[in-house]
C-alpha cells in the first residue's frame, strides 16, 4: 500500500552538503599558489583562502603537506616550520592565520540583530608546542572582536577542537563583496596584544586583549604547527567535516585567486599599431572584484608572440582594463608590429603564467 | 612593501591601471578599483607621503 506521507524516520540525520561551511578550503586541499614557501617573513597567501600575517616574529617555511588526521577524511593540512626562532617578541610582533569573509556571505549570522547567531568553529590541529593558544572573530566593519582559548595537550598529535561564539547583537555587517568578516589563529605575538584580559565576549576592539595567554610559537626552530579540516557553522554545536567535491572547493577558490599556464597556447594578439599587440582575456569565472594582474615566469623565455614567421622580442607583458571578468593582456614590443598584424601568444615551461589576484 | 607605483592610461580606451613594484622586484597591474586590496595598499603607501609617478598615457 502506498504511503500517504514519507515518515521522519526515512530522512537521514546526516546534514549533507550544504554549504554550511562558512570556511572555503577548510580541508586545505587547494594551493594555487605553490605547495611550500620558505623564508618567509612578512606573510601571504599560501593555501588558497586562508592568509598569514608574520610582523617581526621568526622565519617561517609554510607548507601544504600530507600530513593529516587519520580516520577523518582529510589528507591535506597547512604546516608552519620555524627556521629562526625569536624567543623575545618585540611588543608589536605577531604571527596569526586567517580567513577573510566577504559580508554577502554571513547575513544569515543576523549580526547586530536581536536575533545574532551563535557560531561554532570546529579544526583539527597538531604542534610539538603544547600549551594555550588563542583564536578570535574579527567584525572588521565594525572593529568589534571575541576571542577563545584552545590548549594543545599532547605533544606532536592530532587534537580536535572545538569553540563556539555567542551570536553578537551590535554591529551590522555590510551586505557587499567587501572584507567584513574574518577567523583568526594566533601562534605568537608581543605584549601590545598579550597584556590585558582575554576579552571572551563581544567587544570593540582593544589590542592588548586579544591573544592573551597565546604562547610563542618563535621560540624555538623545533616547532611545527599544523592545521586542517577547519569549519565555521551556525550554531553552538559542530558538525562532521562538510567534504565538498573537488571542482566546487577549486571554483570557490577561484573566485579570490586563479593562474592561467599549463603550457597555454592559442592567444590571439592584434597590434593597435607599432608597438602594441594586445589581446582580451577572459577570466575562468567572475572574481570578487577587479583583480591584480602579473605574471609568472620571463617575458620571451616562458611568454612569448610569434608572428610573421618568428617570435617577437617583447619588451614587456601587462595587464590594463581589468575588470571581474577579464582583462586585457598588453604585449609591448617596440617598432616590431604594423597595425592590424595578428601573432599567436603562448605560454610554455609550465612558469610561464597570468595570475589573478582579487582577495580580500 | 611598495617601492614605486606608475600610474598608466592606456591610449587605446583612457582606462587607468598602476603598475606596482615591490622591495622584492615583483611587479603587479592594479585596477582603478577601490574593492581590489592591492589598491587599497596604494592609497595607503600615499597617505604615508609617497608619490604616484604618472606616464601621462601609453605604456
Amino acid at each position: 500500500m502506498a504511503l500517504s506521507k514519507i515518515p521522519a524516520a526515512a530522512f537521514s540525520s546526516d546534514p549533507g552538503v550544504n554549504f554550511r561551511n562558512i570556511i572555503i578550503n577548510g580541508d586545505m586541499s587547494i594551493a594555487q599558489r605553490g605547495t611550500s614557501f620558505t623564508g618567509q617573513t612578512s606573510g601571504g597567501y599560501y593555501n588558497d583562502r586562508f592568509k598569514t600575517g608574520i610582523s617581526g616574529l621568526g622565519t617561517w617555511t609554510i607548507s601544504q603537506v600530507t600530513d593529516a588526521p587519520t580516520g577523518q577524511g582529510l589528507v591535506k593540512s597547512q604546516k608552519f616550520d620555524c627556521t629562526t626562532a625569536d624567543a623575545s617578541p618585540s611588543a608589536g610582533d605577531f604571527l596569526t592565520y586567517l580567513q577573510a569573509i566577504e559580508g554577502q556571505n554571513i547575513q544569515m549570522l543576523k549580526k547586530g540583530t536581536a536575533n545574532a547567531e551563535s557560531l561554532t568553529l570546529s579544526f583539527w590541529v597538531k604542534s610539538n608546542k603544547t600549551g594555550t593558544y588563542i583564536s578570535r572573530l574579527y567584525d572588521v566593519d565594525n572593529q568589534r572582536v571575541i576571542s577563545k582559548s584552545y590548549t594543545i595537550s599532547s605533544a606532536s598529535t592530532w587534537e580536535k577542537k572545538t569553540l563556539t561564539f555567542a551570536g553578537d547583537t551590535s554591529g551590522t555587517l555590510d551586505n557587499d563583496n567587501g572584507y567584513s568578516f574574518a577567523v583568526e589563529w594566533c601562534l605568537g605575538a608581543g605584549t601590545n596584544y598579550t597584556s590585558g584580559t582575554l576579552n571572551t565576549s563581544w567587544n570593540s576592539k582593544t589590542d592588548a586583549d586579544q591573544f592573551v595567554g597565546q604562547v610563542n610559537l618563535a621560540d624555538s626552530t623545533s616547532n611545527e604547527w599544523y592545521i586542517t579540516g577547519v569549519q565555521l557553522e551556525v550554531g553552538t554545536s559542530a558538525s562532521d567535516f562538510e567534504f565538498l567535491p573537488y571542482d566546487v572547493n577549486l571554483g570557490r577558490c577561484q573566485r579570490y585567486y586563479f593562474e592561467e599556464g599549463n603550457n597555454a597556447q592559442g592567444f590571439v594578439a592584434g597590434a593597435f599599431n607599432v608597438s602594441d599587440s594586445p589581446f582580451r582575456y577572459t577570466f575562468l569565472k567572475p572574481m570578487r572584484a577587479a583583480p591584480s594582474g602579473s605574471i609568472g615566469g620571463s617575458v620571451n623565455t616562458d611568454l612569448k608572440l610569434y608572428s610573421a614567421g618568428s617570435d617577437k622580442t617583447l619588451n614587456n607583458v601587462g595587464f590594463s582594463a581589468i575588470t571581474t571578468h577579464g582583462a586585457r593582456v598588453d604585449i609591448y614590443a617596440p617598432g616590431q608590429f604594423t597595425d592590424g598584424q595578428t601573432g599567436h601568444f603562448y605560454l610554455l615551461n609550465n612558469t610561464g603564467k597570468f595570475k589573478f589576484d582579487a582577495e580580500l | 612593501m611598495i617601492q614605486t607605483v606608475t600610474k598608466i592610461i592606456s591610449a587605446m580606451d583612457n582606462s587607468i591601471t598602476y603598475k606596482v613594484v615591490f622591495q622584492d622586484n615583483s611587479t603587479i597591474y592594479v585596477p582603478h578599483d577601490t574593492d581590489n586590496r592591492h589598491y587599497q595598499e596604494i592609497l595607503e603607501w600615499v597617505a604615508e607621503g609617497n608619490t604616484i609617478t604618472d606616464n601621462g598615457g601609453g605604456e
